[in-house]
């Protein structure tokens, strides 16, 4: 009983966790999209920016990743 | 389905971090991950001796490859974010950071290799020692008392003044551990994800029907397709490890500015 709840535990960090990550990764390619097509001559710095802001979003969905095997393991 | 339970325990039993002999020399130990970690240094030395050996103005074979890398890195990375004269300077560093996470990263997608990057201990050393790095960079190039007075904006008022260096520098500290668990949990969960198709696979071709053939073929066609969006995190990784390396540097070059 104890395994299956820390398994749940697990389940719900990572797909709880990952739901805010989502909706700024979203928001991050939808207004990349949206600078690029009003100045198409800054597409390249944009896509730059784009991938530092994607790497910062992304890591904290990753953390929830991380914790899920962490409680697994618990 | 219960055999999925057992494979997928499998699974992540062959990915974990397992000593390849039962000798270890002190407290060294060849693990698995070790091991592919040495192979991608040696290809990555090899490959650049190699394809450096005979330089000309108009590059021929691997030459051509080598230097379309090196000039993404260093005229669209380092030259772009912090300047030509800076951008020249650290790009041996950055460079090198760009070009071994990238080898790891890609070694292994080779099925039966396992990348180097894919633990974390591997891939927070490399953020620990980016952390040293620049906030060495940041020390010297401002002096010890003007890099940390830069952690406060000027023009905080004086009763947030604490509050602010705290938060500071609890995102310095947090800075190598996110820049190691973004890379190991991008290739660690990769993965996963590819061994779970995988075993969708298998099972489906153990218990043949013609259910089981839909979800098999579609488990290999997504299979396939996922080794390629693979590939894709594996260079994008690479690429954002060492631009998140540019812009650390940047800021601590630039600190007494702000």
């Amino acid at each position: 009983m104890e395994g299956s709840l820390s398994v749940l535990g697990a389940g719900l960090a990572f797909g709880i966790g990952a739901i805010g990550p989502a909706i700024g990764i979203g928001m991050i390619g939808a207004k990349t999209i949206e600078s690029m097509a009003r100045q198409p001559e800054m597409a390249g710095k944009l896509q730059a920016t784009m991938f530092i802001a994607l790497g910062m979003t992304e890591a904290i969905a990753l953390l929830g990743f991380v914790l899920a095997f962490v409680l697994m393991g618990a | 389905m219960e055999n999925m339970g057992h494979m997928v325990e499998e699974l992540l039993h062959e990915l974990s971090v397992l000593p390849l002999f039962s000798e270890h020399i002190g407290t060294f130990t060849l693990t698995n991950y070790t091991f592919f970690l040495l192979i991608a240094l040696a290809l990555t030395i090899v490959f650049f001796l190699v394809s450096t050996r005979r330089l000309s103005l108009v590059p021929k074979g691997l030459g051509n490859v080598v230097e379309a890398g090196v000039s993404f890195v260093r005229d669209g990375l380092c030259v772009d974010i912090l300047g030509s004269e800076n951008g020249r300077k650290y790009f041996p560093f950055i460079g090198t950071i760009f070009f071994f996470v990238l080898f790891n990263n890609l070694l292994g997608l080779i099925p039966g290799s396992l990348p180097g990057t894919g633990t974390i201990g591997v891939t927070v050393t490399w953020g620990i020692v980016v952390f040293l790095v620049y906030n060495g960079i940041g020390i010297k190039k401002n002096g010890p008392l003007t890099y940390i007075k830069s952690f406060v904006p000027s023009g905080t008022p004086l009763l947030l003044m604490p509050l602010i260096f705290l938060l500071e520098i609890v995102s310095h500290f947090l800075r190598p551990i996110t820049l190691g668990i973004r890379l190991y949990a991008n290739m660690y969960a990769g993965h996963i994800m590819l061994g779970i198709f995988t075993i969708l696979v298998t099972i489906s071709l153990e218990h043949l029907s013609p259910g089981s053939a839909v979800t098999g073929v579609l488990a290999f066609v997504m299979r396939v397709i996922m080794h390629g969006f693979e590939v894709f995190v594996a260079v994008l990784q690479a690429y954002i490890f060492s631009i998140l390396t540019t812009v650390y540097i940047n800021g601590a070059l630039h600190a007494s500015e702000h």
